[in-house]
């Protein structure tokens, strides 16, 4: 009996899983490497240890349940989160730690660049937002700030990429996570000239390109043999976490679109063509040469409510976040559809789609005196949700929406799932069971291996047994709030920055006396 | 309660407990200069404020204590206020020797009545605290108190008793201590961020489950269920996952000796070290090494 493999370089880890040839699910495991964040705006992950988590992982998951039960795993395709940078000597060796999606420290190149001539052309090129995110703007920073380790570079990979590399000795990279570099151009499927020099980089600086189904070359033979897998093991170099989540879902072609809620968020939509915005909201990110998957990123998903969780939940067994999360969710069923007029703006982490501003910050808005604790915990949930929406309202202008499915460890909290469905007044699938972005993987391989002819048809036969349907009634409830949510968050455009710059200004270095004086 | 000193070798009271070098209480009532100046000792220094409010420098960082703290001071750690400031309020104080080892770490003597491991492991924390105060701990106070008032009244199994409550103050310390990191009990995520960073500053050590545990807060059972549940693997194998990643790194640098690289990231032996890494990754260390020096 023949299998697939799929491994989901994540943000907080990796997950593996084990397909049989009918998409059914033998097997998954999951094993987690750490952030680390040594300065403000810093986030980066160690090559090594998310190396050795996924071969430990894999090594497992195959000993486990893929040999004792004489399973040949036929293809292992890989997934991954994008934007990530890591810069390799010439001899494929780390020169320090990988620069991940979340990291900030190129945001003042990000403000200087957005609103130029050339910020617009290289977006229009590119797809990928001008943002600190964009590993374009990762590399420039290297370049001004860290000149040893710009010189000693001889490729910019991405995690993916090195993970790939290791495991085959092959320098590729696929059109998806190629697209979300800011380097490549969308429309050519080749490194945009114009991004390379802003970079200062040339072409030979990264990895090869090829397309999502891509064969990545032959296990070495150490790897062969620690994990007990043939020669002939097809290495499929796959695509990203937000295209294949896109796919897995089934959305693909008219009228579809998807929400993912995680600890962050996004709305995203496939189609032949790209958006083209002149606000330049949305990314456009290649998952093959006729299709786009095109949306909106918030930062402000789960990991919002977990931050509320923490600071106001009740903690009754220790460590446990989901017991204190899901009773303040039941105190939230039970405070009337839009929180009795109370608002939250949930832009504790800045915003992305679709303000764009860093400096956004979170707010309460609306408070009345027979608000009560409760009416907080709903109007927190909504606000993370107003927020989707918004990103789903400007989509919508592009493309129809008529179903939406949702996925994600937040979205599919069926309370939340339930507020989607009334908020975009649209019925909302979802499958409970396991990751869209797995599935996707599955279906890209599965269609390499001709199991499928296309993935229009994969992704044709995508079933979310499980349905949402809106309530007319608490629509146009939301529908009302929203109005203001929407002006609230366009108007305090100023008194954000102020704020936030103010926050700046006044808060000195953590130290021991500082630490201190607030438990005065 | 009124205020005294006892010291060892001069205080009787002290006799029986070579290993309690101080104890005291003071009530100040007036500010008074060039009376706290700032020493550095062998000893663990543990000060709990009744009252008033104290501006204090602990390893040069200033701190403020409020009724209820208590600041630890540990061994080589230099502590007093500046210009010897002492402002106004009272609180207790005890001095205590510690055994040391030879690699820099401290034990809790022979007279204490905690096993072999959790005396290696307090001593452990002791000396990783990262904050030497610890707010609102009455109960310090409390135990303080209690050896004050056994140590005077002399009554039948006071010995016993007195060393008892020594070593209930240290386990209420380290409890204390792991609770006061971020949000008892809430942040898991960022309570496992910290304990790995804690790992990584002494991969060498042999790590059990307990310290692990113990640094955290929690019980084994619990912190093995905890563990493996966010992070997919057990401790000790989550462990491994760091070693072996560390070790890939040093590897890759040509000036760092296969037996050297294997006792730094916490292995038994390069036997140890080679089996695992093999059993891992398929190749010998030094094979791996060779492959990715190809162009030096």
């Amino acid at each position: 009996m023949k299998c697939i493999v799929t491994i989901e370089l994540g943000t907080n880890g990796v997950r593996i899983f084990a397909f049989d040839l009918g998409g059914r699910v033998i097997a998954s495991m999951k094993g987690y490497y750490p952030s680390f964040h040594t300065e403000p705006d810093r986030t980066e992950q160690d090559p090594e240890q998310i190396f050795i988590t996924t071969l430990y992982v894999m090594k497992n998951l195959l000993n486990e349940h893929i040999h004792p039960k004489k399973y040949q795993v036929a293809c292992v395709c890989f997934s991954a989160a994008m934007h990530s940078v890591l810069a390799v000597d010439k001899n494929g060796n780390p020169l320090g730690n990988a620069i991940t999606w979340s990291d900030n420290r190129a945001k003042k190149e990000a403000q200087e660049l957005r609103n130029t001539a050339l910020g617009r052309s290289l977006y229009a090129a590119t797809g990928t937002p001008i943002h600190p995110m964009s590993p374009m703007l990762k590399i420039a920073w290297i370049r001004r700030y860290d000149k040893e380790r710009f010189r000693q570079t001889s490729k910019f990979l991405s995690i993916k990429s090195y993970i790939i590399q290791q495991l085959t000795g092959e320098y590729l990279m696929d059109y998806s996570i190629a697209s979300a570099t800011g380097l490549l151009n969308i429309h050519t499927l080749t490194w945009e000239a114009d991004a390379l020099k802003y970079a200062g980089i040339s072409a030979t600086h990264l990895p090869g390109l090829g397309p999502i189904f891509a064969n990545a070359g032959k296990l070495k033979k150490a790897y062969q043999q620690s994990l007990g897998l043939p020669p002939v093991t097809k290495i499929l170099i796959g695509s990203s976490d937000g295209c294949l989540a896109t796919l897995g879902d089934g959305v693909k072609g008219e009228g579809k679109a998807t929400i993912t809620i995680e600890d962050s968020g996004a709305v995203r939509v496939m189609g032949p063509a790209v958006l083209k915005d002149e606000q330049m909201r949305f990314f456009n990110y290649v998952l093959t040469e006729d299709s786009y998957v095109s949306g909106g990123p918030t930062n402000n998903g789960g990991n919002i409510f977990e931050w509320f969780t923490r600071q106001f939940g009740d903690f009754t067994n220790p460590f446990d976040i989901e017991h204190s999360m899901q009773q303040l969710i039941e105190e939230a069923s039970k405070v009337p559809v839009g929180a009795d007029g109370l608002l939250f703006l949930p832009y504790l982490l800045g915003e992305r789609a679709p303000l764009w501003n860093a400096n956004a910050r979170g707010a309460y808005f609306g408070l009345n005196i027979k608000h009560e604790r409760r009416h907080f915990v709903r109007a927190a949930i909504e606000g993370i949700l107003y927020e989707i929406y918004s990103i789903g309202k400007t989509l919508s202008e592009q493309r129809n929406i008529s179903s939406l499915s949702v996925n994600g460890s937040f979205g599919t909290i069926p309370f939340c799932t339930q507020l989607i469905a009334d908020m975009f007044n649209r019925p909302v699938h979802l499958r409970r069971k396991f990751h869209s972005v797995s599935y996707g993987a599955w279906l890209l391989s599965a269609t390499e291996m001709g199991i499928y002819d296309s993935l229009d048809q994969a992704a044709r036969t995508v079933e979310l047994p499980d349905v949402y349907k809106p309530n007319k009634q608490h629509h146009a409830v939301y529908a009302d709030y929203f109005s203001v949510f929407e002006k609230l968050s366009a108007k305090l455009s100023d008194e954000f920055e102020l704020i936030s710059n103010l926050q700046q200004k006044h808060t000195v270095a953590k130290t021991p006396v500082k630490q201190k004086t607030k438990l005065i | 309660m009124t205020p005294f000193s006892l010291q060892h070798g001069k205080s009787p009271e002290l006799r029986l407990f070579p290993h309690l070098l101080e104890l005291g209480m003071k009530k100040n009532g007036a500010m008074q200069l060039d009376t706290f100046p700032a020493t550095v000792t062998e000893c663990i220094r543990i000060y709990y404020i009744i009252e008033g409010k104290f501006e204090w420098r602990i390893n040069h960082q200033p701190y403020f204590l409020y009724p209820g703290d208590v600041a630890l001071i540990l061994p080589g750690i230099s502590f007093g206020s500046d210009n010897g400031v002492l402002e106004i309020g009272a609180f207790t104080w005890m001095h205590l020797d510690m055994q040391k080892l030879d690699n820099g770490h401290i034990l809790p003597g022979k007279w204490s009545g905690l096993s072999d491991t959790e005396s290696a492991t307090i001593g452990k924390m002791l000396s990783m605290n990262s904050t030497p105060v610890l707010s609102r701990f009455s109960e310090a106070g409390k135990i303080l108190k209690c050896i004050h008032t056994e140590l005077l009244a002399h009554e039948i199994g006071y010995q016993t008793r007195i060393n008892h409550q020594v070593d209930e103050l240290l386990i209420k310390m380290i409890r204390h201590m792991t609770q006061q990191v971020v949000h008892p009990g809430r942040d898991f995520p960022q309570t496992f961020m910290r304990l790995e960073e804690l790992l990584r500053q002494d991969l060498s050590h042999q790590w059990t489950v307990e310290e692990m545990a113990a640094l955290v807060g929690l019980g084994t059972t619990l912190f093995t269920e905890k563990v493996k549940s966010y992070s997919g693997f057990s401790p000790i194998n989550y462990l491994i996952n760091i070693r072996i990643s560390e070790a890939i790194k040093l590897l890759k640098r040509p000036d760092i000796s296969v037996t050297d690289i294997a006792l730094d990231t916490g292995f038994y032996s390069s036997q140890h070290f080679a089996t695992t890494f093999k059993k891992l990754t398929g190749y010998r260390p030094s094979e791996f090494r060779k492959n990715h020096l190809r162009n030096e």
